[in-house]
């Protein structure tokens, strides 16, 4: 079995492979896994290469995975060139639009529209959507029992003992979903469309998801506390600030201190 | 005011630093400084290695990446060779203070009209946040993890440290890149030393690292107000004339 799992860095692409790869990691098998991303700590596509055999195997990566993860939009392209008529591909359809994944007919063998982040933010942290991911895919490596996975789990994340509940949960509900929609073709769903545009008779306030990575500079730099967190995210998953219009009084601080450009205000006359 | 400046590389966002990172808040207010001189087609910007590369496709503008360190003198030789470019040299406190000092301290000697703009987040941010010459007193870091003991010297204060073999040409000055007005001041000063063919200018940007500080972001303007007791804001050096 070839697993390819691609996701911004810091999505948790490399975690849930590590932890698949340790639990696969048995006298009886053969696991390798390796990462593979370029010079970003975070804010770059991260593949996670994970390889389960009875056979030995010759070499960490390969040219055609049997199931690819695409956790993000940026994941797409990277992936595509690992695609094959076996391919049984799953992604975040949180995020990744049914008509991006329309192109990809002919070149995957089936998908599963998996809106692990919503789901996850639902039980209480974006974080765990890649846990979501690994219950999806547990379901489909039978040879792994579920328990083990678990374990491995707990070990990967024993730093963070708070969030072991909240990894279980996310796992089950992975799970879950994939038993009850096997190999389900589309959503039919669209992501939801973000309000970029705030404005009333005085001032607008624009942000822009596809730059914003969720800092929170502009949200500690305002005088007026016109600034929270909201509900939609980034295009890293994470979630985009929003503007009380009551309060602001658009002297531009957020926009100053963005250091991605995310956020435009002006004032009208 | 546009959310981005003019001569940024539009195809090349989101850029590729860490969230909260300050080094991209520098750049972006480089760039706004050099829409607002309008020098985007005479610039040459010129990165060093580390987390500095990571903008070697940011700019609209002739862009050349060097080798550890090599950023002045390559910049140095630009201006020789071509006298009406205006040449940027990016860096961070490790190509500035450790491997490229020997540069630094030459071009400020020989009074290079070029312009070095330095980030300071006292580590080396790439890597994994190594202790750095500019690395603060009881500052744990990778390499020095119950702190950064006496022996391994004092936090370095460049532009101080310059100011004693500058010429009277020179521009030198030290900001935060949290506050924007003063950053992009001192930066269009810098630029228009250069402009002016002054002298050299040199401006060192305080700067957040929450990756490698460990702090979220509200924790790193903390750490920056830390370091301003340690490294003193304002302009260390302003030469004659210079507005």
């Amino acid at each position: 079995m070839k697993i390819l799992l691609a996701g911004e860095g810091g999505q948790g692409a490399q975690s849930i492979a590590e932890i698949l790869a340790r639990t696969a990691n048995t006298p009886d098998r053969f696991t390798t896994y390796i990462p593979n991303f370029g010079v970003e700590q975070r804010g770059g596509v991260s593949l996670a290469f994970l390889q389960i055999s009875d056979q030995p195997i010759g070499y960490p990566k390969f040219e055609k995975a049997d199931i690819i993860i695409a956790m993000g939009n940026r994941a797409i392209e990277p992936v595509k060139k690992f695609m094959s008529d076996q391919t049984f591909f799953i992604y975040d359809s949180s995020f990744i639009a049914d008509d991006l994944v329309k192109t990809l007919q002919g070149q995957v063998k089936k998908y599963l529209a998996l809106p692990a982040k919503e789901q996850a933010r639902q039980i209480g942290s974006t974080k765990v959507a890649n846990i979501i991911f690994l219950g999806a895919l547990s379901y489909e490596l039978q040879e792994l029992p579920v328990e083990q996975i678990k374990k491995a789990m707990e070990g990967q994340f024993a730093a963070h003992p708070e969030f072991k509940d909240t990894n279980n949960q996310a796992f089950d509900l992975g799970l879950k979903y994939a038993k009850e929609r096997p190999n389900q073709e589309f959503t039919g769903s669209k992501p939801k469309e973000i309000q970029k545009l705030f404005e009333d008779e005085n001032k607008a306030w624009e942000r822009f998801p596809e730059y914003c990575k969720g800092c929170s500079l502009c949200i500690i730099s305002c005088l007026q506390k016109a600034l929270t967190f909201g509900q939609d995210l980034n295009f890293l998953g994470t979630n985009l600030p929003q503007v009380d219009l009551n309060k602001c009084l658009a002297c531009g601080n957020c926009q100053k201190i963005c250091p991605d450009g995310a956020i435009k205000v002006t004032k009208k006359n | 005011m546009e959310n981005l400046p003019k001569c940024w590389n539009k195809k090349a966002l989101p850029h590729k630093f860490c969230p909260g990172c300050g080094q991209s808040l520098a750049l972006k207010i480089l760039g706004y400084a050099i829409d607002e001189l309008g020098i985007q087609n005479r610039a040459v910007y010129a990165t060093d290695i580390g987390c500095s590369l990571l903008s070697w496709n940011m700019f609209d503008v002739d862009t050349i990446q060097t080798h550890h360190g090599r950023a002045t003198p390559t910049m140095v030789g630009l201006k020789l060779a071509k006298s009406e470019a205006i040449a940027i040299a990016f860096m961070g406190d490790g190509g500035g203070y450790a491997i490229g000092a020997q540069h630094l301290i030459n071009a400020c000697l020989r009074d290079d009209k070029i312009t070095i703009i330095l980030i300071n987040n006292t580590n080396y941010a790439m890597t994994g946040g190594q202790m750095a010459p500019t690395t603060l007193l009881a500052e744990k870091t990778t390499t020095s993890p119950t702190g950064k003991k006496i022996e391994f010297g004092r936090p370095l204060l460049g532009p101080e440290m310059l100011k004693t073999i500058a010429a009277d040409g020179a521009y030198l000055a030290r900001c935060a890149s949290n506050d924007f007005d003063t950053t992009l001041k001192y930066i269009k000063k810098a630029l228009q030393n250069q402009l002016d063919g002054r002298g050299f200018s040199f401006v060192e940007v305080l700067s957040m690292c929450p990756v490698n500080w460990k702090k979220d972001a509200q924790e790193s303007l903390d750490f920056i107000k830390e370091m301003e007791k340690v490294f003193p804001l304002g302009e260390i050096k302003i030469p004659e004339g210079l507005k």
